[in-house]
């Protein structure tokens, strides 16, 4: 009977990884790593590959820059609505990426909420790569936030306090206590808001259209070449299941390796001041 | 414990059922992959029947993947001869012949009045992606015509006729190509202008080889060829062949 059970949670733990591996292994047998090479170095491929790159780095540095502070405001200021904000600031997360899409458009189309007092200055921002950075901040922006404020919730309080009465300012001591504390997380954090951008797919084609060399990401490329050269899109498809890998390696081994080096940072942060 | 092991082997039963597509004779269950431009004229003509819209390429591409289709419609020759040719399709008739056009927003917020008109510095223009019939007919057209200049001023390929029409309907394009009767299914929102040349445009339609539902298949194709259908398509602004 034990051995019954023991079986039937084997077979599901076998039936789960094949479901989940076999397509990605499906995808690196469908061409051989000399076509899948071939593929990558087409234009197209090597356009997307730079369209996500630029516009993956700025919305990332809007991202870090906007988000870091937002989420040590929201971790550590207690006031009414606080929880309200913490869940709406998340809403993006699970929200479907047509509605993103869609969404976008309401707000910055030529008809938009705001698209109309742009469009009277001349400023469009559908169809430009500005909508791509646009949709990707919009779709990867809360992963980081979220796992920022639990980074920063996550930093002893006591250890601010020191911080404080040693005569340290709040800025110091964000940028010498929390920042160093709370790394890890935000390393983690930013992986995975870096995930969620490379893969945006839905908002992006729906707010940015699709340009080679301008607008068309990554995913975008995929779809785009599926008929007119499937290997190209394979061979994007193959280079993102390795991009998606390294992220994740990075948020597994990110902790264990920043745990080690806060702890020598808590020791010198205080003492450090001149 | 006993149970739970059950509960596990049941699991197993299920989940190696899932895939088998049980064959069926009922008209209901009849799928047709479609050109995007058909979606309105044949979502009227057979309401109960499952449909595929997108682009032709893309169906084309889903076929030979093996996607259970029991008809095959596209907006050009090019899929279908090419389906036809390797086996996935028996012999494409054509049903319906159409007319590109450029459209621009109600409001016309470029002043676009002619093919000319779309060259013009800060135009912004949206168009079918290279291989999706519309987007092909489109680059021929302006090569015809002289006017490849418009090809600077596209801001997004779209990968099929709906893609084209939606940037313009919302205003964020200055104007697109799409098919006439595209223009005719968005009403206001959107205003036609013929073009100096016209591309041979027709639709074929074929039983998919595969196909599980061969007599409804059959139907379908006799309803669209038939009296209704070519009612149905004039209607639409299709032409007839």
């Amino acid at each position: 009977m034990r051995r019954a059970f023991e079986l039937g949670l084997a077979v599901a733990t076998g039936l789960a990884l094949a479901f989940l591996l076999l397509p990605m292994l499906a995808l690196f047998l469908r061409i051989s790593p000399a076509e899948l090479l071939d593929a990558l170095t087409s234009e197209v491929a090597l356009d997307a590959l730079w369209v996500s790159l630029k516009t993956g780095l700025i919305a990332h540095a809007f991202v870090l820059l906007v988000g870091t502070p937002a989420a040590y405001f929201l971790a550590t200021k207690r006031f009414r609505g606080r929880g309200v904000l913490v869940t709406l600031v998340e809403l993006p997360l699970v929200l479907p990426p047509a509605v993103a899409g869609i969404a976008l458009l309401a707000l910055f189309g030529r008809r938009g909420l705001l698209g109309e007092t742009l469009d009277a200055f001349g400023i469009q921002i559908p169809l430009t790569q500005a909508a791509v950075v646009l949709a990707v901040v919009f779709v990867a922006a809360p992963f980081y936030i979220r796992q920022a404020i639990a980074s920063f919730e996550g930093v002893d309080p006591a250890l601010i306090d020191a911080s404080r009465t040693l005569g340290a300012s709040p800025a110091r001591t964000f940028r010498r206590v929390a920042l160093p504390l709370a790394s890890s997380g935000l390393g983690a954090g930013s992986a995975l808001a870096w995930a969620r951008g490379t893969g945006e797919f839905g908002a992006t084609i729906m707010f940015a259209g699709s340009l080679q060399g301008v607008t068309q990401t990554m995913p975008l490329a995929i779809y785009a070449q599926l008929d007119l050269d499937p290997d190209v899109a394979i061979a994007i498809g193959a280079l993102l299941v390795l991009v998606s890998l390294t992220v994740l390696l990075a948020v597994k081994l990110l902790p264990s390796w920043t745990r080690f080096t806060s702890a020598s940072l808590i020791r010198s942060a205080p003492s450090g001041s001149s | 414990m006993r149970r739970l092991g059950w509960l596990f082997a049941a699991a197993l039963i299920v989940a190696s059922c899932g895939g088998g597509d049980a064959p069926s004779d009922e008209p209901e269950a009849l799928t047709v992959f479609a050109a995007a431009s058909l979606t309105e004229v044949f979502q009227e003509l057979a309401p109960n029947v499952t449909f595929n819209f997108a682009g032709s390429d893309e169906l084309a591409t889903q076929i030979r993947e093996g996607a259970s289709a029991d008809v095959y419609a596209a907006a050009g020759p090019r899929y279908p001869e090419e389906l036809a040719a390797q086996g996935f399709l028996e012999a494409p008739q054509v049903f319906a012949t159409n007319r590109l056009v450029v459209v621009v927003p109600a409001d016309n917020p470029a002043g676009i009045e002619s093919v000319d008109d779309l060259a013009a510095d800060g135009v912004r223009v949206v168009i079918g992606a290279e291989g999706v019939p519309v987007g092909d007919y489109t680059r021929s057209v302006l090569e015809t015509t002289g006017a490849e200049d418009v090809l600077d001023n596209v801001v997004s390929n779209e990968e099929d006729v709906k893609g084209v029409a939606g940037k313009v309907v919302s205003g964020d394009a200055d104007a697109g190509f799409v098919y006439i009767t595209d223009a005719t299914a968005a009403g206001d929102d959107l205003r036609a202008i013929e073009l100096p040349a016209q591309p041979l445009i027709e639709y074929p339609i074929g039983i998919v080889t595969a196909s599980e539902n061969y007599h409804a298949a059959e139907g379908f194709v006799e309803l669209v060829l038939g009296e209704e259908g070519r009612q149905a398509l004039r209607a639409a602004g299709f032409g007839l062949p």
